[in-house]
């Protein structure tokens, strides 16, 4: 039964539906859509449109100046917020859909005109370093002090100092998912993703950056080292912890529910989301804050350098930060938003659930998925591939 | 399967010079839309994959044409071998279990379908056009601890459960569910194809049933069998989904390799040398098919 009811939950799983449509994302990549073109000169990136002045053109106005064209995970959005827009301001939203971020950049990178996207915090800075995204004026937003000026840690977030050019949207925490009703010997570390009691219904996220961040967390390291010595003991770390492993899945909330997971790496929002609509029975489940600390990861809209309507795009990111707006979308979304307005609607939500707690104000941001340089991003992904070809 | 469309090629040869030539023209006309389709979509991509294998990553992840060798040399690693070498055992392992299903199934249909053929052959099909990832996302939910499977088998007894999901085990097995249309069809139609007369000749001639099947049947039959080969064989070296959803720690295949190369690590020029060493070794293992067909045809 648990399955039926998670399959008849509209709820929002971006990172399962990450996963899931792998194969639908693969067979169009094969096909060569938005791959066959996304690979032009640096140069020719920066304006397909060709019309537009290079990046720094003159900030928008937040006018209607057209349709909105919506580029975002499916259903990342509450559904009634986004049909208000529609009827608010008279204008159609034409969507489109991506299914991981790497496909999102080869979108836009090829040409694809968007106005609003909703890019992972790493992805903002690729964007801004490729002039791909504009300088969002803020005093062309009424509801800016939402997210902005009340000492949010996103006032000047690592990815975009001063958030010149985007606007935060909803973060999350990685931390351990456990049954209390199997699991009796849990110590409040990585460590416990290598505990006995769980052997063989224990998962891993299968990211990279995931699973490296959390054998570095585990040994004292920086989640984003690329020193070939700490890389080869997080090698030796999650090689060891296979005897223990069920899977490396990303596919968590169908694992939690199915009863194979025991201990799950696991997202606070997807963690949230279970508990609240698919769980049978939310009291037995737990989720853990490692004292090793834990990564967090967020996301912020931007408006492409080549939108074809940014005064819309800023008409609808003013829209989004109403408090009304953003306390629908964290119910709905199960994502803590980076607003001001959404603070209480969130900490209401985690009532007794404090490993979940979110303070805007105090990220520690050295726990951050960060770029890296090409031969970086390639040592760790050896690793990784090693660990899980092993 | 191959052997319908060389037959078909074969009848129009003799044909041809005989034919006025408007009528080759025609035909001419009639195959420029699919030649520019296949060029387009299929011929280009491939140039692609093959030019971006030589290619490099820029320093915001993008992909960059190049005349670089480091994606070849980054593969001579012996952790691409033991994914490879895997991926290699569970096809055949797929290949083999398909070929006793597939045989058998094939055999019943054609032989003693009777009128109920065509329906047969539709209620083996009619599933195949749910897409294959969301077969085996229900393979996984039904295969759960807490699943159908296991609570039918913790109401007759076995109440400490199996684990199905997460082996090797469950991946060659949604392989196998995945393809195992691919090996019943050609066989089916090689069956559909024989004349049976001949089983009753091997009869007449006093062969016991077994050995009228191997010294008539079989050999009739195995231009169906390759194909069905070949047609699981190939997309069960390259697949991912089935390793990605009932796969456990260590069941990583090539098909995975890749996808991860393209989908996570932002590496295309790495995925893109991979799929071409993988299309390379896909195609010793069509010449080989083209080579044993060719031989049969010779033979009869």
């Amino acid at each position: 039964m648990t399955n039926s009811n998670s399959a008849q939950e509209p709820t929002v799983r971006r990172r399962d539906f990450l996963r899931g449509s792998l194969g639908l994302g693969a067979a169009a990549a094969l096909a060569g859509c938005g791959f066959s073109g996304d690979t032009p000169a640096p140069a020719a990136s920066t304006s397909p449109s060709g019309s537009a002045a290079p990046s720094e053109s003159p900030a928008a106005k937040a006018v209607i100046d057209g349709d909105l064209v919506y580029f975002n995970w499916a259903e990342y959005i509450e559904p009634t917020v986004l049909e208000g827009f529609k009827k608010e301001y008279g204008v159609k939203v034409i969507e489109t859909n991506y299914d991981t971020y790497p496909g999102m950049l080869a979108k836009m990178s090829s040409g694809n005109q968007y106005d609003v996207v909703l890019p992972g915090a790493r992805f903002v800075e690729q964007l801004r370093n490729q002039n791909m995204i504009q300088r969002i004026d803020k005093a062309q937003l009424k509801n800016a002090n939402q997210s902005f000026g009340w000492g949010s840690y996103f006032d000047n977030p690592w990815y975009d100092p001063n958030s010149d050019y985007s606007i935060p949207f909803s973060m999350y925490t990685t931390g351990i998912a456990y049954r209390k009703d199997k699991i009796t010997t849990m110590t409040g570390s990585w460590a416990d993703l290598w505990n006995e009691e769980g052997k063989g219904h224990i998962y891993v996220l299968d990211e990279a950056d995931e699973a490296i961040g959390m054998a570095a967390l585990l040994l004292g390291l920086d989640v984003n080292t690329a020193n070939p010595d700490d890389l080869a003991k997080i090698k030796d770390k999650l090689i060891s912890q296979k005897p223990y492993l069920r899977a490396y899945s990303t596919d968590d909330i169908n694992n939690l529910a199915g009863g194979n997971a025991w201990i799950h790496q696991e997202w606070s929002g997807d963690f949230l989301n279970f508990i609240n609509y698919t769980a049978e029975d939310p009291k037995i489940w737990e989720y853990i804050a490692p004292k090793e600390g834990m990564p967090v990861n967020s996301d912020a809209w931007v408006i492409p350098a080549n939108a074809p309507h940014p005064g819309t795009a800023l008409v609808f990111l003013d829209y989004l930060l109403r408090p009304e707006n953003i306390i629908k979308n964290i119910e709905y979304l199960g994502y803590p938003l980076l607003a001001q307005g959404g603070e209480a609607t969130y900490a209401k939500m985690v009532e007794g659930r404090p490993s979940l707690a979110i303070d805007l104000k105090n990220i520690d941001d050295t726990k951050v998925y960060r770029n890296h340089t090409p031969a970086d991003t390639a040592a760790r992904d050896t690793v990784w591939t090693e660990v899980k070809a092993s | 399967m191959s052997t319908d469309l060389q037959d078909a090629v074969a009848a129009t040869l003799p044909g041809a010079k005989r034919q006025s030539a408007t009528r080759t023209r025609l035909w001419g006309w009639l195959l420029l839309p699919p030649a520019a389709w296949m060029i387009v979509f299929f011929v280009s991509s491939i140039l692609i994959v093959v030019a971006l294998s030589f290619g490099t990553v820029n320093a915001n992840g993008r992909p960059a044409f190049g005349t670089s060798l480091a994606n070849y040399q980054a593969l001579m690693n012996t952790t691409y071998l033991t994914v490879f070498i895997r991926s290699l055992v569970y096809s055949v392992t797929t290949v083999v279990l398909c070929m006793f299903i597939g045989y058998p199934v094939a055999y019943a249909i054609a032989l003693h379908g009777g009128k109920y053929k065509n329906a047969l052959i539709a209620a083996l099909v009619i599933p195949f056009f749910a897409s294959y990832l969301i077969r085996m996302y229900a393979w996984s939910t039904l295969l759960s601890d807490e699943g159908l499977v296991n609570q039918a088998l913790h109401t007759v007894g076995f109440t400490d459960g199996v684990q199905f999901l997460n082996t090797p085990g469950a991946v060659v097995a949604g392989l196998v569910y995945g393809f195992v249309v691919f090996m019943i069809l050609p066989i089916y139609a090689s069956l559909e194809r024989m004349d049976t007369a001949l089983i009753e000749a091997g009869k007449d001639l006093y062969h016991s049933p077994l050995r009228t099947f191997f010294a008539v049947t079989v050999p009739a039959t195995r231009a169906g069998v390759l194909g069905g080969v070949l047609l699981v064989f190939l997309p069960a070296l390259g697949d991912f989904v089935s390793a990605q959803l009932l796969g456990g720690p260590s069941t990583f295949m090539i098909g995975n390799l890749i996808q991860q190369q393209f989908f996570e690590s932002q590496n295309q020029p790495l995925g893109s040398a991979l799929t071409v060493v993988l299309m390379l070794a896909l195609l010793v293992f069509m010449v080989f098919y083209l080579r044993a067909t060719q031989r049969q045809n010779r033979e009869t």
